[in-house]
């Protein structure tokens, strides 16, 4: 061990014998612990909830979706299908189709047609020759609807018929009622491709591909692949472009949670600053000691800065098992229930990621670090002859 | 006969709280190598600053030192640091013992500064703790031991790394006749058997007058009572 740990480690040791020091250091560790505590446990909170969404992102919207780089509709879309089912991990090759229609409850006529987007089901669930529609709770409210009812959909598009032209309409049965989600849109429509297709009028081809791999982490390796194989004039994009805009807002959110958050580490840092300081005057006669048995400036630089590094390190370890136990048992025991009816949850999630953690532990470390870094330089800078004289 | 210490001109003026206080403008002050120097005089003339300048721990703000034929304003903190661990010793009036470390630990200090490994420091430190007659008190706290001890300890750490200099502070001021005793005959033993250079400040007449030369301090300069003449 070099002399400039042993000595910090010592002085360390030595302050539970000085009350006032032995205070000031229990609360400069003590506030650092708290600070780490309450940045895992807030971005644990954040990353149950997240984890979700994200579940659901990977669950309901296309996990690869190759489209026309110019104009509407793909120029060969079997080659397009192709390619995609090409991909080693792909479970699901489905045209993508959209469109706009009205809905209505065909066994209710005085419920009011709502305006909506359909598009064909990307998640695969509802199978060719089904038939049926997934509508979202909101949707199912306004039409009075549940899953098994019939739902008409009149499209935007219209057909010739010998009384004139006439929406094309069709009535498929309802499948899923959706429980509200991040990512439900209030008016948005899941069907079938066949339907998609009829109510598009589109009987071949599309607008684009979308394909389910049986890895989702793993696709922007099979978009690049696929956008080797397909060259250029083509659109390739992952489940997270496609969700370029929530995944920014949700990153966006922990960031700023971080950082209001890590206030507290800065405000324990400030006591961190004034328990060295106080060290570095109680010890100035050491200081002039070690002086004039050759210890370089830079030495006793390193005896603050260790002393920093030692009390961040305790503080720092602290807030980290308090937070992580804290989240785990508030995650394994759902000491945090919720109305399930409201949020769709039994209880609030927590989930700790070891990258968080190692982000936390790594800025509370070097913030304790930083707050040696003043009173340690002003040993650095002490007058040996006179922290000797004036300690008489 | 080669000079082991040289000061030239140095001027030195504390600038703290209050008006700046002037404790020497001009002094000068040579002593050869091998020579066990007696500095008197009364409180508050500079003796303890004219240790601090020798010795390199304070800079003057004029004036020139060379120690062993190096002109200590010429070298970096640094290696001002390194040439101080290498070739000065310091003993305090009050012992300066690090309190929170036991007496073979403050011995150890100096080689561990040096670099020397920790169990390697430690066990030379103990070897010099029973060359000062302390080899039962190597385990013992600073505070554990009697003002004589401690002072002992405070000798032995200032020895530690074999220095060719050794530059002590009223080391008997604050011990009893009978400790201060024990303490100038082992400081004077250690002098012969290492042939060291010694400068010695105290306020003790009979200690001084066994010295190789004595020097008086006072507001007007220092004094050789034997050999050199110095003037402020």
């Amino acid at each position: 061990m070099r002399f400039e740990t042993s000595v910090a480690l010592r002085y360390l040791a030595a302050s539970r014998r000085r009350a006032h020091v032995a205070l000031i250091a229990g609360i400069s560790v003590a506030g650092l612990a708290v600070g780490v505590a309450a940045l895992v446990v807030s971005l644990a909170l954040l990353s149950g909830f997240q984890d979700r969404i994200r579940r659901q992102m990977m669950d309901r919207t296309a996990h690869l979706r190759v489209s026309a780089e110019r104009g509407a509709k793909l120029a060969d879309p079997e080659r397009v299908r192709a390619a995609l089912e090409a991909v080693p991990g792909v479970t699901q090759v489905s045209p993508a189709i959209e469109g706009r229609a009205w809905a209505s409850n065909p066994a209710d006529p005085s419920a009011i047609p709502v305006p909506l987007r359909y598009r064909s089901a990307a998640s695969g669930r509802l199978g060719a020759g089904t038939g049926g529609a997934r509508i979202t709770g909101a949707i199912a409210a306004r039409l009075h609807l549940g899953a098994g009812d019939g739902i008409r959909l009149a499209s935007s598009r219209s057909r010739l018929s010998p009384i004139g032209p006439l929406p094309v309409t069709a009535v498929v049965p309802v499948d899923e009622v959706r429980r509200g989600s991040a990512l439900d849109k209030p008016g948005e429509i899941e069907v079938s491709v066949e339907t998609a297709r009829l109510l598009s009028d589109t009987p071949a081809g599309a607008a684009a591909y979308e394909a389910r791999l049986a890895d989702p982490e793993s696709a922007a390796f099979a978009a690049s692949g696929v956008a080797r194989a397909l060259g250029g004039g083509y659109r390739v994009e992952t489940w997270r472009e496609l969700n370029g805009p929530l995944a920014f807002a949700l990153r966006l959110e922990k960031s700023v949670i971080f950082l209001t958050v890590a206030l507290v580490i800065l405000v324990a840092a400030l006591n961190i600053v004034s328990n060295i300081a106080l060290t570095v005057v109680e010890k100035k006669r050491d200081l002039g000691v070690f002086t004039a048995m050759g210890a370089a400036p830079r030495s006793l630089l390193r005896i603050y800065l260790t002393l920093g590094a030692a009390i961040g390190a305790i503080g720092t370890l602290g807030g980290l098992l308090f937070g992580i136990g804290l989240s785990l048992a508030l995650e394994r025991f759902r000491l945090v229930p919720l109305p399930s009816d409201v949020y769709l949850l039994s209880h609030v999630p927590f989930a700790v990621h070891p990258a968080e953690v190692a982000v936390i532990a790594a800025f509370a470390f070097a913030t304790a670090l930083g707050a040696a870094v003043l009173p340690a330089r002003a040993a650095a800078r002490l007058a040996p002859g006179e922290a000797i004289r004036l300690s008489r | 006969m080669t000079l082991a210490i040289r000061a030239e001109g140095l001027a030195k003026t504390y600038t703290g709280e209050g008006a700046p206080v002037k404790v020497f403008g001009d002094l000068s002050f040579e002593l050869p190598e091998g020579v066990l120097a007696a500095v008197m005089g009364p409180s508050g003339v500079g003796k303890s600053t004219l240790l601090h300048l020798l010795g390199g721990i304070d800079r003057p703000d004029g004036g020139r030192v060379e120690v062993l034929g190096t002109a200590l304003e010429e070298l970096s903190p640094r290696e001002r640091a390194r040439f101080r661990n290498a070739h000065i010793g310091f003993v305090f009036q009050f012992h300066h013992l690090l309190p929170e470390f036991t007496a073979e630990e403050n011995v150890a200090f100096p080689h561990r500064i040096a670099g020397v490994p920790e169990g390697e420091a430690l066990r030379r430190a103990r070897e010099l703790l029973a060359r000062v007659g302390l080899a039962e008190r190597g385990g013992h706290g600073a505070r554990a031991l009697s003002g004589g001890e401690q002072q002992r300890v405070a000798l032995a750490r200032a020895l530690a790394r074999g220095p060719r200099v050794l530059l002590a502070d009223e080391p008997t001021g604050n011990l009893d006749a009978a400790s201060s005793q024990v303490v100038f005959d082992l400081l004077r033993e250690l002098h012969r058997e290492r042939g060291m250079t010694t400068v010695v400040v105290t306020h003790n007449p009979d200690l001084a007058s066994r010295c190789d030369r004595l020097f008086t301090m006072s507001r007007e300069g220092i004094t050789a009572a034997t050999g050199l003449s110095e003037r402020r």
